[in-house]
């Protein structure tokens, strides 16, 4: 797929992950004990054999650019195109809007000047492994101008935030509506999309021109007519992250499997920045069952059904069950955790009892100590 | 080329001949370690974090693994734009190709790669030791004394004295005398086999040396006498801390143990890193049926049945109902339902099949114990696949793949 420029878009004005996005984009979210949620976009357009990507930011883009660096990690770090990360270009003419139109206007640049063809546009708020190539291959055999890959999960279905599509026998989208689906056989956007880059440029100026800002709604809602728009299914395993509860509901569902088998394939793997941490060490007492576990974590105490990132501390004593702890976060004697999500470099200190509830999880910011 | 100030070469030739079946394949350097690491790891991240950009690893024997895994030297941040990281095999010369003869004349026969970075000084290193050490330490000593040559070393029990090269120094340092594994040692001071010369120096006796039919061409044999005769001054740099040269089956498992039972090797050192080529590998899973205790556990393992006392190595599979103690199991091994390993070293890629017992006590056991395998500990060889109803006693090696079923009775190899 090197006639294909990914395009990466990175979140912004994320309110619905609250205190986890607060000081971070919302493709830096942490997740699987290793990775940001960027990584399964990035490694999917990678093993796809894209070799153009470009991210654009916006606010709080340090996390991202530190964990990106110079994509070696994803082996973009090449002579011809790779990994181009592309902050925010502030001007009077955008300073005060935000919508992704005006991001891409702002990397318009970048657009003309690559060579490749097609564009594949997508967020990154989904963990999943695909390889796009039968993305391209089903936008040139149905002749579409902009393919959009779709899902019938019900995570999709069901959000709030969510982008139905009603689509003809042939696949064609006759009509898209924005929320949860209120009709039968919709299918939703994933947020993926795939078109030639000259109808997307063509597409930017016009928005601009008319003071347009979202490219879903302006592009998309209001283009069926304008623009043969296909909805290309994806029938594999998507968790969809948009909210805390879809967060911790779908870091929970790696727990299966079959999920994990899915979603780590072997044959595609998914890259992510090596920390070179030693391996997890295991104390006498450590009593681990049903559980994620990274490298570099030292754990003596219980650990059910949880999710613990790299470098982090369970000392004796100590119960996590149900939760997700990220990154160097410290949990000291006797402490119980239930269906709590710890930021990174976190410290409980001993004794404390935190108990969240599945559908409602407690969520402790970035270096706080409890 | 800009002239620099240092660079290392890293002997990286050696068979580890005492290392058994785990050496069949690969270089002694080449040698998993530690869960994630490979022994070489730590001269190249010593280097790395002393601020030594060129680093010339001298390969010998099996040196296709070690190639491959240093590459570019990119994961030692050692893919740079003056120096980096550079494998020198032997190769042909004219019409007097040959092998590397010993440890000088490896140096010597890469004279010229010397000479195209110029150094002023040179470390030389041996690949198949555990330890971290800041070099510029040495450096440092190195230049206040005005040595020739500076010899890293290391107190040592008496009684092991005589594997090393043993050597007397006076109050300030100067070493008046030098012994290569000595019957009976005069000293406790063992040299590490890590050294920093003085270019020229060097290169005069490297040359001499080789014009001398007799000699063994090896620095403990021959390099250091003849300097030391000569009155040249050469220093002892002391070292304390961790130091391990893991030659046998007992001292690799030994010092993996070290991991879990902690040590003055302290791995997770922010400063001072041990980095590793990764294979990009999911997290550990430890499903509901796992047990592990008392453990190092690594990225992509995936953990069902019981583990105590062990390491395993990336990509590792316990299936459940299998249960391994006291044992080292290397990368990408499956030890399947029901089995159990004890006091072990399993090489990569190994399949150990449902319900077959390895090291497990028994007098009665048919197969001599080998000679390598001390202290009771069972070896299996990599890719080794293991099926039917077989017991295998402690001390012994298994290098072929084994496949017997027995009606009634369990086989006991």
């Amino acid at each position: 797929m090197n006639d294909t420029l990914g395009i990466i878009m990175t979140g912004f004005g994320d309110s619905a992950l609250g205190e986890l996005t607060q000081m971070r984009a919302r493709a830096a979210l942490p997740v699987c004990g290793r990775y940001r949620l960027i990584d399964f976009t990035l490694s999917n357009m990678v093993n796809s054999g894209i070799t153009n990507v470009g991210v654009p930011t916006t606010s709080h883009y340090r996390s991202l650019m530190d964990h990106l660096g110079s994509g070696k990690e994803w082996d973009l770090n090449r002579k011809l195109y790779g990994l181009f990360i592309l902050p925010p270009y502030l001007s009077h003419e955008n300073g005060d809007s935000c919508g992704d139109i005006d991001i891409l206007n702002g990397i318009m640049d970048y657009l003309t000047r690559s060579k490749q063809k097609y564009v594949l546009l997508s967020g990154s708020d989904a963990i999943y492994n695909t390889n796009y190539s039968f993305l391209r291959e089903f936008h040139i055999s149905h002749n579409a101008d902009i393919s959009v890959l779709s899902t019938a999960q019900a995570s999709y279905l069901s959000s709030p935030h969510g982008i139905q599509l009603n689509c003809r026998e042939d696949g064609s989208v006759r009509e898209i509506e924005l929320g949860a689906a209120t009709f039968d056989g919709a299918r939703s956007s994933m947020g993926v999309y795939f078109l030639e880059k000259d109808l997307l440029c063509r597409c930017i100026s016009r928005c601009v021109s008319r003071g347009f800002h979202d490219f879903v709604r302006d592009v998309l809602l209001h283009g069926t007519s304008e623009n043969r728009i296909f909805s290309c299914p994806y029938t594999g395993y998507v968790g969809h992250i948009d909210s805390v509860s879809s967060f911790f509901r779908e870091s929970m569902k790696l727990l299966d499997p079959k999920v994990y088998a899915e979603i780590f394939n072997p044959q595609a793997p998914i890259y992510t920045k090596v920390k070179d941490q030693i391996p997890t060490i295991y104390g006498p007492r450590a009593k681990v069952k049903n559980s994620i576990i990274a490298d570099g974590c030292t754990i003596n105490g219980t650990v059910e059904n949880s999710i613990v990132f790299r470098g982090v501390e369970i000392n004796e004593g100590s119960t996590v069950t149900n939760s997700i702890v990220m990154q160097q976060s410290q949990i000291q004697k006797d402490v119980v955790l239930d269906c709590a999500v710890l930021d990174k470099n976190v410290i409980v200190r001993h004794s404390r009892r935190l108990i969240g509830q599945e559908s409602y999880p407690i969520v402790i910011g970035k270096n706080a100590v409890v | 080329m800009r002239q620099s100030d240092c660079i290392a070469m890293i002997l990286a030739g050696g068979q580890g001949s005492r290392l058994g079946a785990l050496t069949k394949t690969l270089a002694k350097p080449a040698v998993h370690y530690g869960g994630k690491y490979r022994i070489i790891d730590f001269a190249l991240s010593n280097c790395a974090n002393s601020g030594i950009n060129t680093v010339g690893v001298l390969t010998q024997y099996q040196p296709l693994e070690l190639n491959t895994y240093i590459g570019s030297g990119q994961p030692w941040d050692m893919d740079r734009l003056n120096g980096g990281a550079f494998i020198l095999p032997p190769y042909v010369k004219g019409k007097s190709g040959e092998w590397y003869k010993g440890t000088a004349n490896a140096i010597y026969q890469n004279k010229q790669f010397i000479d195209r970075f110029d150094p002023k000084r040179i470390l030389i290193l041996s690949g198949d030791h555990i330890y971290k050490m800041d070099y510029r330490d040495m450096l440092r000593q190195h230049e206040q004394t005005k040595a020739a040559l500076t010899i890293a070393v290391i107190e040592v029990p008496l009684e092991d004295a005589s594997r090393y090269g043993i050597l007397s120094a006076d109050e300030n340092k100067r070493i008046y005398d030098f012994a290569e594994k000595p019957e009976h040692p005069r000293s406790t001071l063992a040299s590490m086999g890590i050294y920093i010369f003085d270019r020229d120096v060097m290169m005069n006796y490297l040359s001499a040396d080789e014009s001398d039919p007799n000699s063994s061409n090896d620095f403990g044999h021959d390099i250091i006498p003849a300097m030391l005769a000569d009155g040249l001054p050469v220093y002892a740099y002391t070292f304390s801390g961790y130091w391990k040269d893991v030659g046998t089956i007992k001292s690799l498992w030994d010092a993996n143990m070290d991991i879990i039972n902690g040590s003055d090797l302290d791995l997770n050192d922010d400063n001072w890193r041990i980095y590793s080529r990764h294979i990009d590998l999911p997290p550990q899973v430890v499903s509901p049926t796992a047990e592990i205790r008392s453990s190092a556990v690594t990225e992509g393992c995936s953990v069902a049945g019981t583990v105590e006392n062990s390491v395993l190595f990336s990509g590792v599979t316990v299936e459940a109902g299998a249960v391994v103690r006291n044992s080292i199991v290397m990368p990408m091994s499956i030890i399947r339902r029901g089995a159990c390993v004890d006091h072990s070293i399993i090489s990569h890629d190994a399949d150990i099949g449902e319900d077959v017992v390895i090291g497990c006590d028994s007098p009665n056991y048919p197969l001599p114990p080998d000679p390598l395998c001390t202290d009771g500990l069972s070896l299996v060889g990599d890719n080794v696949r293991i099926r039917g109803n077989v017991r295998i006693g402690r001390g012994t090696t298994v290098v072929r793949s084994i496949e017997v079923y027995r009606e009634g009775e369990d086989t006991l190899l």
